[in-house]
């Protein structure tokens, strides 16, 4: 019992951790209608940029969350700006969202991932980095008769902590507001005067920021700090966002929650090296019988 | 000295590709005006609107609002110097409040003009948390007045406020637009429902093949025969027949 309990609260921190990163590429879906496929390198960058820091500076945890929300933040903006923008003429609302440019930014955000990851291998080596064993996120707490580590803790409160403030700048601010907009109807928001351009930049820098956080968290976690890192977590992430409807925030958060928790109990049952499966499978059953999503029709955006 | 016009269209040549779509409109506003344009489908109309508010481009001649060349700006400049649209089909944010569909109305202005705009259309006021998207056809059309009206325009570009709506509401948008223009907003209206579009407008123009065929006061043109022929169905008794048909 206890240790579906153990198995439940990581579940839980994993959950959250592709919900972070889930985000990233629902936000975007929703203002451009497509996938962002360079959001797993956004990740890894987050993770490395974290490293960086507490390696020469070692500053409380606090401020390298924050340092790497900017950072992740900046990178989103420069990703739009380079992989994104170009394809975008915008003359109409056709523009937009066409499927050439779909197709353009897909290959375009692909190539930019592969320069990333190529280039951080070219500098770090491909190897993990080696984490300073005082800074990784695993001293053991026991509460009542469960195990966890601090870790879980500190993921599970700051991913708590970042969706609620997701949402209190989508309903109560300007720059939330037009995303939503745009993410609504674009053509809309340019007769209120919602200048698009700007609006898609803070999309991809909220989404990035969120996803570069998620990976300093995994990397402190797991001591796990690689080039390739942001792969499999990019891939849940995306099942999450499509099993969750594709520009829904609640979906896709709760089917990140069901993928981590699953992933966490599986491996009561089978060996953790076909944990990753679960996801997989998940995806496939959505596919076939979900293909709107498991919440149905609803096409309530961002 | 005397003040140009609020609004001045020069010439103006919009295109889509290859096909030209506009082919030299010259469209006057005066301050405190309402204008209005009317045509049959197809001609142009929504066109001219989409081209004036920066959301399609022009290729030739010059857009001016109280003196400044807007011809290229973006969108998002022109509504900030004041002049708004509530463009064809609404474009409401349907999965957003009405309330927060009137916050982005606002811009920086938030909410500051609420209660001069409810007080034009008191029936929003009750569904202000309500979903836009589940609000009836004339309700979502003055839902989208009234967003652009919580900008505080100088003018307003109204295209076809009427489509789609039941005859009672069709009444109750002209005599609101009669209203807004008593605020001191100017007004640009393009409408195929000729007849209510003239009664309430100073001056019109029609638009056929992309070109501004006759102009005047909106008096003179509701007799003008030429003008009661096409776009009025030829006597009284069947031009809500004939409106019925433009709609459709």
């Amino acid at each position: 019992m206890d240790y579906y309990l153990q198995q439940l609260v990581i579940g839980l921190s994993l959950g959250m951790v592709y919900a972070l990163v889930a985000i990233g590429f629902t936000l975007i879906f929703g203002v451009l209608n497509v996938v962002n496929f360079a959001h797993g390198e956004v990740y890894t960058i987050g993770a490395f940029v974290g490293l960086l820091i507490f390696v020469s500076f070692a500053p409380p945890l606090v401020v390298v969350l924050l340092v790497v929300l900017a950072v992740g933040a900046m990178t989103g903006v420069g990703l739009e700006r380079f992989a994104f923008k170009p394809f975008r003429r915008f003359n109409d609302e056709a523009t937009l969202k066409s499927r050439a440019m779909r197709e353009a930014t897909l290959m375009s955000s692909l190539a930019l991932s592969i320069v990333a990851r190529e280039g951080i291998e070219l500098f770090f080596g491909s190897q993990f980095q080696s984490l300073p064993l005082k800074h990784m996120l695993n001293s053991p707490i026991k509460i009542g008769p469960v195990t966890i580590v601090d870790g879980d803790l500190i993921i599970f409160g700051t991913s708590f902590l970042m969706l609620a403030g997701l949402q209190f700048v989508l309903k109560h601010t300007s720059v939330g507001l037009s995303i939503r907009a745009v993410s609504n109807n674009p053509l809309g928001a340019r007769y209120v005067g919602v200048n698009t351009d700007r609006t898609i930049a803070w999309t991809f820098a909220v989404g990035s920021g969120m996803g570069a956080v998620a990976g300093i968290l995994v990397g402190l976690y797991y001591g796990a700090i690689f080039p390739a890192m942001g792969f499999t977590p990019g891939i849940k992430a995306f099942v999450a966002m499509v099993m969750g409807g594709l520009s829904s925030i609640p979906g896709a958060v709760v089917c990140a929650l069901i993928i981590g928790i699953s992933e966490a109990m599986s491996s009561i049952f089978v060996s953790s090296v076909w944990q990753d499966l679960v996801a997989y499978a998940f995806l496939i059953i959505t596919l076939i019988f979900f293909p709107r999503g498991i919440f149905g029709g609803a096409r309530e955006r961002v | 000295m005397i003040a140009g016009p609020a609004l001045e269209i020069n010439n103006l040549h919009v295109g889509m590709g290859v096909q030209s779509i506009l082919r030299g409109i010259d469209l006057t506003v005066q301050e405190g005006e309402i204008v209005a344009v009317i045509g049959a489908n197809g001609v142009g109309k929504t066109t001219l609107m989409r081209a004036i508010s920066g959301v399609y481009a022009s290729q030739e001649g010059h857009i001016r609002f109280y003196g400044e060349d807007i011809t290229h700006w973006p969108s998002h400049e022109i509504v900030a110097c004041g002049l708004l649209q509530a463009p064809e089909g609404r474009q409401i944010f349907s999965a957003m409040s009405v309330r927060e569909n009137l916050i982005l109305g606002g811009g920086p202005l938030g909410l500051s003009e609420l209660d001069k705009v409810l007080s034009l259309f008191p029936l929003l006021g009750d569904r202000m948390q309500q979903n836009a998207g589940s609000l009836s056809g004339g309700e979502q059309q003055m839902l989208c007045v009234a967003r652009a009206l919580m900008r505080r325009p100088k003018m307003l570009l109204l295209d076809e406020p009427s489509l789609g709506l039941a005859p009672k509401i069709i009444k109750l948008i002209f005599n609101l637009v009669q209203s807004i223009r008593n605020t001191g907003v100017s007004i640009l209206l393009v409408e195929q429902n000729a007849r209510s579009a003239l009664a309430v407008a100073d001056r019109a123009a029609v638009m056929d093949g992309g070109r501004i065929v006759l102009s005047g006061q909106a008096s003179q043109l509701l007799d003008d025969p030429r003008v009661k022929e096409t776009y009025l169905g030829g006597n009284a008794q069947h031009a809500p027949a004939a409106n019925n048909e433009a709609a459709s």
